[in-house]
Parts: structure tokens; C-alpha cells; sequence
């Protein structure tokens, strides 16, 4: 299902150029190349600053120390979910026993609702098979629900 | 075929000091020049440490139980496994006429009657009770000849901040997890039914020594301790990724009543070449501890590389220079990424009268392949338990596959 979302999302662009591939918008060639400075994804940049050392490059986890969540439910689920177990850490309850971890996840309810949204429609579009992004209003509403 | 030999020639010595070596083994294990390696047994799930009786019967420890082998007609190829017991753990060592094994909570023995592979007696428990964790919880363990067991008690955090793992997050102080855990713990390995009250305290400021073990030659107890994580997304003002890569040395100390190794308030930076203060408890990346107060490692090796067993060689197949020497099973790094990642490998420290002769040499790599993505979970093997055969040759056994390798000295 999220392939074929994804499809549907890039087909307008794509089909312009006569390439009907799965790839993000982001893809797409620039109205002038020579002109256009690369700009760097922030959710990439956030995820490698604060999530990649556990979770690693390709989402694949480190056995028995960290989950991989590449393809997992959390990246491909509900995103106010995502948003609230990545706000207050802890372990996955959700976790097989036999993929259990050893270590929990810590808070990550230092970073803004604009950071936390660009890491995860990043962990979603990259390891969620293009799974629906995550806006601020989502995290703040996650955020807003958690006790003090 | 020749190109990948070349590959792995070059990545040896990149990362360590190394004599002539090639690949001499199954899987491209790359080892020195003399060597050979064969796999043993494989498929055995996320092996942990070995064991081998006199009679060359081999037991591997690990998260999916226990399995004792036998290789009947000497071919170098196990022919019988079981699978026994119900421990699920990393620890298995023999004393006298007893397989000593752990769990997160426990350290059992079952006896080894002669003509039993598995043993078929009842488990007893040596110590029980250990509070139950996650991180850093396996209880590896030494036995001297007396039978003393030293229990490395894991510390459960990375650097005992009063909110572990989370940025900026200062250290407690005093470090309360000391009093029960990041240390060793002293039992009488021939007696029952302890529980950890039963233990004293032997020595403190260990982080998770997984490697320790007894070193009958000296009469002394050595640990590889593994090293904290993350200075650079915890402290971030501080240290950068590449720092966080390379500078918390993994520290090989000889274990002494009454020591203190410095954590959680120091850690061995092996870019200064001394001890620091760590970032939470006011270090600044360079301010050093009290002098004296912590010792200084007999060797460190590269961060995060995690020594995950620790073996003298006393064996009869080896070359002399390795007789007294330490072999290091280093499971290889994960706090490393994003920068490359690092150890998967065993490393062997010449030594003389229990003090390191020389630097030390890279014996066996080639393990990780060529761990795609850089990542951990896509490493082919990852060293992380020894032990030696009756004939003298070394095993190591792999937490990925479940594989078991022989290594041994086959110039004539």
C-alpha cells in the first residue's frame, strides 16, 4: 500500500519527464541545474544527529542492543503514535520477545515539534516505504497529550 | 578472489599492527601466516561465550541456551550436538568436574559426568538473585584454581546520568549504581545457594568488564572493559562524531582487590593518551582527574571496538611469542556510526610476567565482510567468545550465525 502511494504522489511530476518510477518529488529535475544549490533534508541531517548512532544509516538497528525500525510498525503506523513514543522513549511494548533489546530509548522531548516532524516524515518516507509525512500540528497534539 | 585478499591485507593494516598475514581459512578469515581455520559447527543462533573440556567436548553459552559438541573422529567437524539445560546466557566456564554458566540474574553449574556430552545431572545455582536488567546485564564471570568466582556486575547506564543517555544530562554524584553494580563481585564458587549479599566487593568504577579471566601463570585477574558511548550527542559543545569514534579507549586492566577503573567520572582518551574527566561531571575534553586517584590502563584499543572475551594462551599448537599472551575477541562497534564502524575482530597482546611485551597485533579479521550500509546488523560475523582446545588450538565462536572456527598453527 505505501508503494502505491507513493506512485500515485510522484506520478503527476514524474510522468511529465516520461519516467513513472517510485521515487520521491524531491527527485524531480530542477527547473535549472546549474543554478539550484543541493539542499540537505533536515530530517536527514536531525536523524544522524540524534537518532543514526543506535538506530544506524539504514534503519537496520544493532542486534540485541537497538530495534532496527526499517520496515517496522512504527514507521509505517499511526504518525501521532510515532510522534508520542519518540517524545517520551522507552522500550517498544509492541517488541517480540525474541527481538527484544537491551536498551531504552531516551525522551526526545528536547527537540522542537519542526525538528521531531523532519526526523520523522525522514524515518517514514525512507524506512516506511514512503509512508505519509509527519506535521508539526501532529507532534504538538502529541506533545500536548503527554502528563507532566 | 585475490583482489579481496588484497582488500582485507590493506584494511588489517589500517587498523592495527600487523605482520604478514593472508587469508588461510573458511569464510576469508584473514589470519598470520601459518594458520589455518576451520568452521567447527555453525547454525547455533547468537552464541556467546565457549567452553572446552579435556576431553575436547565444546559448550557454547549463549541467547538461544546451551549446546554441548563433540567431534568424534577428530576431523576438525563437530558430529554430534546437543542442545541442554535452561539458561540462557553468556557465561560458560569448567572447574573441576562442573560447567559453570550464567544468566542476567545467576551464575549455575552442572556437573560433567564422564561419557555425558550434555549433562544430564541437575542444574544448581551457585549465586542468584541479581537484580534483573537490560543494559550491560550478562554476568560473565573468572574462576581461579581455587574455585573463587569473580562476577563482573555490569553497570546498567552508559555514564550514570541522572537521565541516562539523554543530552546534557549531568552525572550523579556519587554514582549510586556503583554500590550494586560496575564492578566485580567475589563469591566461593564451591558453595550454593548465594545470593549477591553473599558477595564482596572486589574492586569498582568497571563499566561492563564482559571480558575477565583468570591468569593462573601471574595469579591475577585481568578484565577489557567496554568503554562509554556517545560523548559527542551527549555533549555535543564538546565533542564531535569523530571524537565520539576514537577517543574512549577500551581499557585492559589488571583487576586488583580494592581498585577503582574510573567510571563513570573518567574515561581513558586514547587521543590525549590520559585519563579525563567525562562530560558529565564537569569535564571539558581535556581537564584531567585527580592524579593517582585512578590507574592507568595496561593497554587501550580503539573506542567502542567492545572486548567481548578475554584468554591467556597456555596452549601446546601455538608459536612461542603467543605462550603468556592475551587473545581479545572484540565484537566490533555500533556507537562508532556515523563514522565507520570498527573492531569485529580478534587481537592478540604479547605479554610477559602479566605486562604487555609489545603493541598489539591484529591475529584474526575478515569476520564482518563487508557490512553493507555500515551497519552493525549486516556484519557477516562478529567475534565474541574463546577458548582453547586440549590439542592447543584457539576457538572463537560468532553471535551472528551461531559459527564456530578452529584456529590453528599448521606449518610444519
Amino acid at each position: 500500500m505505501p508503494r502505491r502511494v507513493t506512485l500515485i504522489a510522484c506520478g503527476a511530476v514524474l510522468a511529465a519527464a516520461g519516467a513513472l518510477r517510485a521515487e520521491p518529488p524531491a527527485a524531480a529535475p530542477p527547473a535549472s541545474p546549474t543554478t539550484a544549490a543541493p539542499t540537505e533534508d533536515p530530517g536527514k541531517r536531525l536523524y544522524a544527529r540524534h537518532c543514526l548512532s543506535c538506530h544506524q544509516a539504514d534503519g537496520g538497528g544493532v542486534p540485541n542492543m537497538q530495534p532496527a525500525i526499517a520496515g517496522g510498525v512504527w514507521v509505517k503506523g499511526d504518525p501521532g503514535a510515532l510522534a508520542s513514543f519518540v517524545l517520551t522513549g522507552g522500550f517498544d511494548s509492541a517488541q517480540r520477545k525474541e527481538s527484544a533489546v537491551d536498551n531504552v530509548m531516551p525522551p526526545f522531548a528536547q527537540l522542537s515539534d519542526e525538528d521531531l516532524a523532519a526526523i520523522l516524515t525522514y524515518i517514514r518516507q525512507k524506512f516506511g516505504g514512503g509512508a505519509s509525512a509527519v506535521d508539526v500540528a501532529q507532534v504538538a497534539a502529541a506533545r500536548a497529550k503527554i502528563p507532566r | 578472489m585475490r583482489s579481496t585478499s588484497m582488500l582485507q591485507v590493506v584494511s588489517l593494516t589500517i587498523a592495527g599492527v600487523v605482520a604478514a598475514a593472508a587469508v588461510h581459512a573458511d569464510d576469508g578469515l584473514v589470519l598470520p601466516d601459518g594458520f589455518t581455520a576451520t568452521v567447527v559447527q555453525e547454525g547455533l543462533g547468537a552464541g556467546r561465550h565457549l567452553a572446552i573440556a579435556a576431553n575436547g567436548d565444546i559448550y557454547l553459552a549463549g541467547r538461544d541456551g546451551l549446546v554441548a559438541m563433540r567431534d568424534k573422529d577428530h576431523d576438525g567437524k563437530v558430529d554430534e550436538t546437543q542442545k541442554f539445560g535452561d539458561v540462557q546466557g553468556t557465561e560458560v566456564r569448567i572447574y573441576k568436574n562442573w560447567l559453570y554458566v550464567s544468566d542476567n540474574v545467576g551464575v549455575y553449574r552442572y556437573p560433567l559426568k564422564k561419557g555425558e556430552l550434555a549433562p544430564k545431572g541437575a542444574r544448581q545455582t551457585v549465586v542468584a538473585g541479581f537484580p534483573l536488567e537490560r543494559q550491560h546485564a550478562d554476568k560473565t564471570f573468572a574462576l581461579d584454581p581455587k574455585g573463587t568466582l569473580y562476577v563482573n556486575v555490569g553497570a546498567p547506564s552508559n555514564s550514570c546520568q541522572e537521565k541516562d543517555r539523554q543530552e546534557g544530562s549531568m552525572g550523579q554524584n556519587p554514582c549510586p549504581i556503583l554500590e550494586k553494580y560496575g564492578g566485580v563481585w567475589v563469591f566461593d564458587g564451591n558453595k550454593l545457594d548465594q545470593t549477591p549479599a553473599n558477595g564482596r566487593h572486589f574492586a569498582t568504577g568497571m563499566r561492563n568488564a564482559v571480558a575477565i579471566e583468570w591468569n593462573t601463570a601471574q595469579k591475577a585477574l585481568f578484565a577489557v572493559i567496554h568503554g562509554r558511548d556517545s560523548i559527542d550527542t551527549l555533549f555535543p559543545k564538546l565533542y564531535n562524531a569523530e571524537d565520539n569514534a576514537t577517543r574512549q579507549g577500551e581499557e585492559f586492566h589488571q583487576i586488583v582487590d580494592g581498585g577503582n577503573y574510573g567510571w563513570p567520572y573518567t574515561f581513558w582518551d586514547t587521543k590525549l593518551g590520559k585519563r579525563v574527566v567525562a562530560p558529565e561531571y564537569g569535564g571539558d575534553a581535556s581537564k584531567e582527574p585527580e592524579a593517582g586517584k585512578y590507574p592507568t590502563p595496561l593497554v587501550a584499543y580503539p573506542a567502542h571496538w567492545a572486548p567481548n572475551d578475554l584468554l591467556f594462551y597456555s596452549g601446546k599448537n601455538f608459536p612461542e611469542q603467543y605462550q603468556g599472551g592475551a587473545f581479545i575477541a572484540f565484537h566490533g562497534s555500533w556507537n562508532r556510526a556515523p563514522e565507520p564502524q570498527a573492531g569485529y575482530k580478534v587481537v592478540f597482546q604479547p605479554m610477559k610476567d602479566g605486562k604487555p611485551s609489545g603493541e598489539y597485533q591484529v591475529f584474526a579479521d575478515g569476520f564482518a565482510g563487508e557490512m553493507e550500509d555500515n551497519s552493525p546488523a549486516k556484519a557477516r560475523y562478529r567475534p565474541v567468545g574463546l577458548a582453547v582446545g586440549p590439542e592447543g588450538s584457539l576457538y572463537v565462536a560468532d553471535s551472528q550465525k551461531g559459527r564456530i572456527w578452529r584456529i590453528s598453527y599448521t606449518r610444519k
